[in-house]
């Protein structure tokens, strides 16, 4: 809503435009903006320094280096229950045959019945 | 907005008039108004990149030559304290004196003998042109209390320059 102004109000806008800002009042806040700028540098000027480049690539080698080392410790390991395990089943395997043979030289007719039993089984 | 230091420069020869304008006719003082337009424009530069127009610069500019312009009264009234009521008194003085000074600068101190809120409204409106609708958007306050400091400020603003006028005449 626009409100009716009278001559008083009218003095008052005329009054009142803006002044100009002090004679090089733009170069002395562009001076502070630059002077801030430098000091905002200067308070970070150790991060920009090249150890940290170093420092930040001799960690990331590390990590490397290690997780390399435990992803090759986990296959090992891995091939090593493998192994154990067939070396398992071999034996198990063994001592069945062993049984079977020793049961045959023991009692040939048992061993005869008991093994076309079992071969009915897995038919 | 960008940031660069020659974009920086221009909305600051854009923009220089209108917050030295508000802060000098809030605080009083060249100074201490240089000072606190010289503080706006620096956080200007610290959020330029959150502001997305030259509209919303404009907006900014005000509202925060307002605020940090009323603080720095406060401040300046906290360390002399009842100083600062006779500092007011004595700027009216001035402002009656006979013929002495041209008439805007009778305006400006009429002005500086209102309280501070109701020196922000009038400036918002009469320097910025700005309707009460607007600066109730701008300066965050209802709408009536834009309204009333308005009301009031012109009243109080109208008597005391009838006053200065018979005074100047009487003299």
């Amino acid at each position: 809503m626009v409100e009716p102004i009278d001559d008083f109000e009218r003095d008052l806008r005329e009054q009142l435009t803006a002044r100009d800002a002090p004679e090089g009042f733009a170069d002395r806040v562009m001076a502070r903006v630059a002077e801030r700028h430098e000091a905002r540098q200067r308070r970070w000027w150790w991060l920009r320094q090249p150890v940290w480049g170093w420092a930040a690539a001799t960690a990331l080698a590390a990590v490397v280096a290690v997780s390399a080392g435990r992803q090759h410790e986990i296959q090992q390991r891995r091939q090593g229950e493998e192994a154990r395990a067939q070396v398992m089943l071999a034996l198990r395997i063994t001592g069945t045959t062993l049984r079977d043979v020793e049961r045959k030289i023991n009692n040939p007719a048992g061993a005869q019945r008991r093994a076309g039993n079992r071969d009915q089984k897995e038919d | 907005m960008d940031d660069s230091p020659q974009t920086f420069r221009a909305t600051v020869e854009r923009h220089q008039a209108r917050v030295f304008s508000i802060a000098y006719r809030i605080v009083g003082e060249r100074g201490t108004a240089e000072e606190v337009a010289q503080d706006v424009f620096l956080e200007l530069y610290r959020q330029l990149k959150r502001l997305e127009s030259e509209d919303h610069v404009t907006a900014w500019l005000r509202r925060v030559a307002c605020h940090r312009a009323t603080d720095a009264l406060r401040r300046r009234a906290a360390r002399v304290d009842t100083a600062g009521v006779a500092y007011e008194d004595g700027m009216e003085l001035r402002a009656a004196a006979p013929g002495f000074l041209p008439l805007m600068n009778r305006v400006e101190q009429l002005l500086m003998t209102l309280p501070p809120a109701q020196r922000s409204v009038v400036l918002l409106r009469y320097q910025e042109d700005m309707e009460a609708e607007d600066i109730a958007l701008e300066m965050g306050m209802p709408l009536a209390t834009v309204r009333s400091h308005l009301q009031r400020a012109v009243k109080l603003l109208r008597e005391k320059a009838q006053r200065s006028l018979k005074e100047y005449c009487r003299g």
